[in-house]
């Protein structure tokens, strides 16, 4: 039996691109699991009639969206030096996913209050002009429909944002926006390209020939120092 | 990807349709010289959770030269919108249309699946019918259990592979790799040299005649290179025949989410409505040691927490003990589960149940098949009452409550005392509940779930009729009627599926007219209560001059030339007619462990079996 005191926290950020940005929060977790397995990491299951390895992630990532800043914590019941473990989940994940960094973690996940998003639209006839349009879009008031847990409600999606920028990058439009994010307040980034879509040109025609990404790039505490 | 990026996003699980999991396999295609698409004419899902064609990936891809990648039917919402946007069939791994692909394989495991599988033909962007695609296009192959009478969709593939394929479709990438590097090949020359091969069916090389009836007058191969009967493929050892050990982990939920072990082909018991039990024959079992060291290898390259080992019925793999027990050794401190399905009722043990309780399990089903001891032993299931009385109690005294029981309606020789006797063995499960001293807490609950009999191509019961669609749904009314006992559930299958399962079962070739009109008319996924639409396919029949009861409901005379006869499975037609006759008279047969009942398959060879006369 291992004694309390020997469980060592864990924390992992790593990547999550490519077509990983079409898998579920729940089906990256078992997928997790089973890297956890494959690497022979020592992992702490949770007790009871049906126990399973622990794993804990920071904001959930929605479909559809990429992230260079995912975090996941665990605990193991036996040393294991930071390097090993990052080696040995390395190995055993699958090509469009990257372990960054393996750590005992000194913030808590909660600390998260704000995440840093860039996405990029694809689209015919971009210029200086569109980027502007956009800006002033989404700096205003801006109403969608956010639905969460079968609920739909209108909101004001200035109120989730901390700022944004748009510019226009050889004929892309480039999106910055930081973003509340974290337990109380939480907004999808796919809004904001729905309100794009809603209100311009943009998105709106054959869909092989436009397209657009949205890749997490940093999560950030509340005085907006990057979240370790 | 970047032009599917925003139609993914708007379709239902994207996961189906993007590859990149761990263990799938990427080639360099500048160095490869054959292109395979591996095609299952259903859902990601299903067909992820399908063990052969998983077995099929590797020993294909274990080829230098050839990469094999896998495609699966796209969902109506994702087909819709690359029918819009003119995105062709793709293969997962490298999102390459399969159109310029040199090999187009197809599993069909299923006779509902076959508009699927030809849907699958169009959306690739090729002509439906083999004989409208050019020289230039993929050679169309298909394969699995319904290729046993490959003769409904006959016209849509150019070869059909016999049997099992992990020999054989090596061996026909090699065979089509050679001519191409000899610059020998072309379509119709490759075909007619693969048809020389065991195994290998090829359709457009036979002449088929009917009679007025529509009864087949004669069914000859055109040429006289081309052998009469084509003799199905096994591997002859289950231990050293390539299995796959690093398995593609799919990202997404999938039926079968956990390592497959395959214990052995075949079965002893020769029930005489399988065609399961006709077709594996001859049995091979795989050795406890060599088990237990490929579970252990896929464990490690797949992280999974759940083995079942697979076969058709588990209990009769004589390794059982020893594998469960070197099994248990390390899956038990890994928390690993370990399940066993398919469990026959006479050979269910304590000690059995007390291996599997590791799995939390709160029920177990068996499949007693019939309701009353004569229609047991016309079938030959060879189960008597207390066999299932024995399991039951076991299973309650193991602190189970949960009991499901399969049954069939519709049995050649069955009347409505046999169907009453299925509410009467049901009474008999929940009585043994309450005779127990100690019983479980929970109270018990007995589900008796009953399908229809759908006679089968290479059974003893291959020229009996289906029950009219009013026949059955009279039975299972009048069963519904008889099962008052409030601890009995009763569910039963929909008879229009099994009636369209018989038409196309024991289907000729002339059911390719209506398979393609129903394709045209957007019929897909039959398979799925969502799409299955009875009307919609009689209305098909009709349009195309086809009586469904031709086939479904009509008893053919023993010696009447079947669609089927091309195939030979090994199983003489002598000895189906003894089991069919037998039947009539309710006499049983013995399992191949006890006597060897001369069956025909030991012919094809193999390891050492229950057959005496391969030893």
């Amino acid at each position: 039996m291992v004694s309390q005191n020997e469980i060592i926290p864990i924390r992992i950020k790593f990547k999550k691109y490519g077509s990983l940005m079409y898998i579920s929060h729940l089906d990256t977790a078992k997928t997790m699991q089973r890297i956890m397995l494959r690497a022979g990491i020592d992992i702490w299951y949770s007790e009871g009639f049906n126990p399973q390895p622990k794993i804990v992630f920071a904001v959930p990532l929605p479909v559809g969206v990429e992230s260079e800043c995912e975090f996941m914590d665990i605990k193991i019941n036996s040393y294991m030096s930071c390097e090993e473990i990052k080696e040995r989940l390395s190995y055993n994940i699958p090509n469009e996913m990257k372990i960054i960094s393996v750590y005992i973690p000194e913030q808590k996940l909660k600390n998260i209050i704000y995440i840093d998003y860039e996405m990029e639209i694809c689209s015919h006839s971009v210029d200086n002009e569109t980027a502007s349009q956009i800006e002033n879009l989404l700096s205003g008031d801006v109403f969608v429909v956010k639905r969460s847990k079968g609920t739909e409600k209108e909101i004001n999606i200035k109120d989730y944002i901390k700022s944004v920028s748009v510019r226009n990058e050889n004929g892309k439009i480039i999106i910055k926006a930081i973003i509340c994010a974290g337990g109380d307040k939480n907004l999808n980034p796919e809004l904001l390209i729905e309100a794009i879509r809603a209100n311009t040109k943009l998105l709106n025609g054959n869909p092989t020939e436009e397209y657009y990404s949205i890749m997490r790039k940093r999560m950030l505490c509340e005085d907006l120092t990057e979240f370790k | 990807m970047n032009n599917l990026s925003t139609i993914l996003k708007s379709v239902s699980k994207p996961g189906r349709y993007t590859g990149g999991e761990y263990g799938q396999i990427i080639k360099d295609k500048e160095k490869v010289s054959l292109r395979v698409a591996f095609c299952f004419p259903d859902t990601y899902e299903i067909g992820m959770s399908n063990l052969g064609v998983r077995i099929l990936y590797g020993a294909i891809n274990q080829m230098d030269g050839v990469w094999c990648e896998r495609v699966y039917a796209p969902w109506p919402d994702m087909e819709d919108k690359m029918r819009e946007y003119n995105i062709p069939l793709f293969a997962l791994e490298s999102k390459d249309s399969i159109k310029d692909f040199d090999i187009i394989a197809t599993s069909l495991q299923y006779e509902l699946c076959y508009t699927t599988a030809v849907n699958m033909i169009d959306l690739a962007g090729l002509p439906i019918f083999a004989r409208d695609r050019g020289e230039d296009a993929p050679v169309l192959l298909a394969g699995g259990p319904c290729a046993y009478n490959a003769e409904p969709v006959a016209d849509f593939y150019d070869i059909f592979s016999i049997g099992e394929g992990e020999e054989a479709l090596p061996e026909l990438c090699a065979l089509m790799k050679k001519m191409k590097e000899d610059g020998t090949y072309t379509k119709t020359a490759f075909l007619r040299e693969a048809s020389h091969h065991k195994g290998f069916y090829v359709p457009s090389l036979y002449s088929i005649e009917y009679n007025e009836d529509g009864t087949i007058k004669s069914f000859e191969p055109k040429y006289e290179d081309v052998p009469k009967k084509v003799e199905k493929r096994i591997v002859a050892d289950l231990n050293t025949s390539y299995f796959p050990t690093k398995p593609v982990m799919p990202f997404i939920e999938t039926v079968h989410d956990r390592i497959m072990l395959e214990t052995f082909r075949g079965c002893i018991r020769g029930c005489r409505f399988c065609q399961a039990g006709m077709v594996f024959r001859p049995v091979r079992e795989k050795s406890a040691e060599v088990l237990n060291a490929q579970a252990k290898e896929i464990f490690k390259n797949s992280g999974y927490n759940e083995i079942s080992l697979t076969s058709l019925s588990i209990s009769d793999y004589s390794c059982l003990s020893d594998a469960t027990d070197l099994l248990l050794e390390w899956t038990n401190p890994a928390k690993i589960n370990l399940s066993l399905p398919s469990l026959r009722a006479d050979s269910f043990t304590k000690e059995l149940m007390e291996k599997i309780s590791t799995v939390r399990q709160s029920g177990l089903t068996f499949a007693p098949e019939a309701g009353t001891q004569r229609l047991r032993d016309a079938i030959n299931k060879n189960l008597y009452e207390s066999d299932l009385l024995n399991a039951v109690r076991l299973a309650f005294e193991g602190g189970k409550s949960l009991v499901k029981l399969y049954f069939m309606n519709g049995l050649p020789t069955e009347t409505y005392e046999d169907i009453e006797g299925i509410s009467v063995l049901a009474k008999h499960v929940v009585d043994e509940f309450y005779k127990m001293p100690v019983r479980p807490k929970k109270p018990v609950s007995v589900t008796v779930s009953v399908s229809c009999f759908v006679p089968k191509p290479h059974t003893p019961f291959q020229w009996e009729p289906q029950n009219t669609l009013d026949e059955l749904c009279e039975k299972q009314k009048f069963l519904g009627e008889k099962i008052t006992d409030r601890r009995v559930r009763y569910n039963w299958h929909e008879a229009k599926v099994s009636r369209l399962e018989a038409v196309f079962s024991k289907g000729n070739r002339r059911l390719s007219k209506a398979i393609a009109y129903a394709v045209e008319q957007g019929m897909r996924f039959d398979a799925w209560d969502e799409y299955f639409d009875y009307d919609k396919w009689m209305d098909v029949f009709d349009k195309c001059g086809i009586d469904p009861s031709f086939y479904a409901n009509r008893r053919m005379d023993y010696d009447e030339i079947l669609p089927w006869d091309v195939i030979d499975i090994g199983v003489s037609k002598k000895f189906l007619i003894s089991e069919s006759k037998k039947a009539y008279e309710s006499v049983t047969t013995p399992n191949c462990k006890e006597k060897c009942s001369g069956c025909g398959a030991n012919k094809l060879g193999g390891d050492v079996t229950w057959c005496p006369k391969m030893r």
